[in-house]
């Protein structure tokens, strides 16, 4: 895909009107552009400058909420395509906040980064205890679980969270956290396979662990 | 040449609250909640009751000043009071947990009812009723904090953070929608507290650094935090978490008394581009000093501030319910070493 269409792309991502997107997509498929093409260079193109611009605040949180809107527009007009295609996704992504914890404005970023970044994401939502964890890993079988909290009690529950994941299963998925109150040290002390410090960052981070999977 | 100001915790406070006349050593004060389990421990005054009944808000808030040694109480902990008294419906926690609104009832600016008793809600009615005890116990001598909810956090509370913050965007009549009406609630509250016995009032208004960009403050926030400081009339302190290195001038421009700040803005920057027209209250760091730090940590971060020239000495935000009380305690103890030669 040429840059002036990226460029397309990347304009209907920043409109406030989602026609602009349903109507884009169309035309490509229209054109007979491959669902698979349109996906990664057009959409996940367009919302990889919309990442960066957010990680250097050229833009903030609402101009990323309305892209992720749009996105998820455009994904939805394009998934019959894709399952005709049979087109995989780079992995599978589980995510939740943890029990105790209701808030969700961080975690959601994640879910449409993620989901943007071509990941197929099970959101589990809120307040999801531990239990709930283990039961969708042994059925989804996912490559990667996310934990999120913003509150420093619940952050403690994560610890819980890895040791549960870790005792259940030889083979766990890597695990990723974040949240408002998480560094670095405490995402290590409670063995996390790796910490974000935003959305943005945690795609970075996935894709690095699944490069470095890829090697092993 | 001797100091005239005598060492009194109000007059300290409302000192550097205006800028003027240092006394000996910089204020320890609160604008936000520094209760912790300890603290709960010490006082056998306990979350939620303490949210709920005016008799046990007042015991807890003043043990910041008879335990820890601030020269502030401040009885409002949590960010939920007038959420409850416009509808939302309202978890109230527990000693480790915050309330929280689990519900968030308008979607369209004429949904939002703002009941003509609003000032006899329970969750308001505490509030006032806990500053007027603080008043007759602790008013000639500790600086009394109040604290509202602006517009802006109402608007969170009452229509979901993510929904309001893409409206910004999408419907951006609607967000005036919003902080128009809600703002009446900021300024009601806000005036009553004052009535009651509050010194100044925190004005909490989450648009904070890391969400939104200077723009979007000055565009949507700027003339109402104007209108809201015009019409309440007395001292104001307004608190925005995260990096709002980049729009402190607003905050100047806006009328408060004083900006309660993060450590993610630096207190060097923050004195030189404030110039002492607004006072700054802060900065110390919660996540890895005040909460997840050593007495030596809080000491270092505050002295740093101290010599920055920062006017009031506080934590950046509510602390972690798991703060331990020597590290705030740290934080009297380095203030009372006084200003150092630099910083004179």
């Amino acid at each position: 895909m040429k840059k002036e269409e990226i460029d397309s792309f990347y304009r209907a991502l920043r409109d406030t009107n989602l026609v602009t997107m349903e109507t884009l997509v169309k035309e490509y498929i229209g054109k007979g552009i491959t669902p698979i093409s349109i996906l990664n260079e057009g959409l996940i193109g367009a919302m990889s400058v919309i990442g960066q611009e957010f990680k250097t605040s050229q833009i903030w949180v609402p101009e990323v909420l309305l892209a992720a809107r749009n996105m998820n527009r455009g994904i939805e007009i394009l998934k019959p395509e894709l399952q005709r295609e049979k087109v995989s996704s780079k992995g599978k992504f589980v995510i939740g906040t943890v029990k105790g914890d209701i808030h969700d404005i961080g975690k959601n970023l994640v879910v449409m980064m993620m989901t943007g970044a071509g990941y197929e994401v099970i959101d589990l939502g809120t307040d999801v205890p531990k239990d709930r964890f283990l039961e969708v890993i042994s059925k989804e079988q996912p490559d990667f679980i996310g934990l999120s909290a913003l509150l420093t009690t619940t952050m403690l529950e994560m610890g819980e969270v890895v040791k549960a994941i870790r005792q259940a299963l030889p083979h766990p998925p890597r695990i990723v956290v974040g949240g408002a109150p998480l560094t670095q040290t405490f995402a290590d002390e409670i063995r996390a396979d790796g910490y974000a410090e935003d959305a943005v960052r945690a795609v970075e981070l996935v894709n690095r662990l699944l490069t470095e999977e890829g090697r092993k | 040449m001797k100091n005239p100001l005598s060492p009194i915790p109000k007059r300290r406070f409302l000192s550097g609250l205006f800028g003027r006349r240092r006394g000996n050593r910089i204020s320890v004060a609160n604008p936000t909640s520094i209760v912790s389990v300890e603290l709960m421990e010490k006082t056998r005054v306990y979350f939620p009751e303490a949210h709920l009944d005016p008799v046990k808000m007042a015991e807890l808030a003043a043990a910041g000043y008879e335990i820890l040694g601030f020269d502030s109480i401040m009885p409002e902990f949590s960010v939920q009071q007038e959420a409850e008294a416009l509808g939302c419906v309202v978890d109230w926690g527990n000693p480790t947990m915050m309330p929280d609104a689990k519900t968030h009832p308008a979607k369209e600016a004429d949904q939002l009812t703002i009941p003509d008793n609003l000032l006899e809600k329970p969750s308001l009615q505490v509030v006032l009723r806990a500053l007027e005890i603080l008043r007759r116990n602790y008013g000639d001598q500790v600086a009394l904090i109040g604290k509202v909810m602006g517009p802006w956090t109402l608007s969170y509370h009452l229509a979901g953070v993510q929904e309001f913050l893409l409206w910004i965007l999408t419907d951006p009549d609607k967000v005036r929608g919003f902080l128009n009406r809600l703002k009446e609630v900021t300024i009601t509250f806000a005036k009553s507290q004052l009535q009651a016995g509050a010194d100044v009032v925190v004005v909490a208004d989450h648009a904070t650094g890391d969400l939104i960009s200077p723009k979007t403050y000055q565009d949507f926030l700027l003339p109402v935090h104007q209108e809201i400081n015009q019409r309440i009339g007395g001292p104001t302190i307004l608190h925005i978490c995260g990096n709002c290195s980049d729009r402190l001038r607003l905050f100047v421009e806006a009328g408060f008394d004083g900006y309660h700040f993060e450590w993610q803005v630096d207190a060097k920057m923050a004195v030189r581009v404030v110039n002492h027209e607004m006072s700054l209250v802060g900065n110390i760091a919660n996540k890895n000093v005040l909460f997840g730090g050593t007495p030596e940590d809080v000491y270092k971060q505050a002295r740093y501030s101290i010599e920055a020239g920062v006017d009031i000495l506080a934590p950046e935000c509510a602390v972690p319910l798991q703060t331990p009380i020597a590290n705030l305690k740290a934080l009297v103890e380095a203030a009372k070493e006084g200003y150092s030669k630099m910083s004179c």
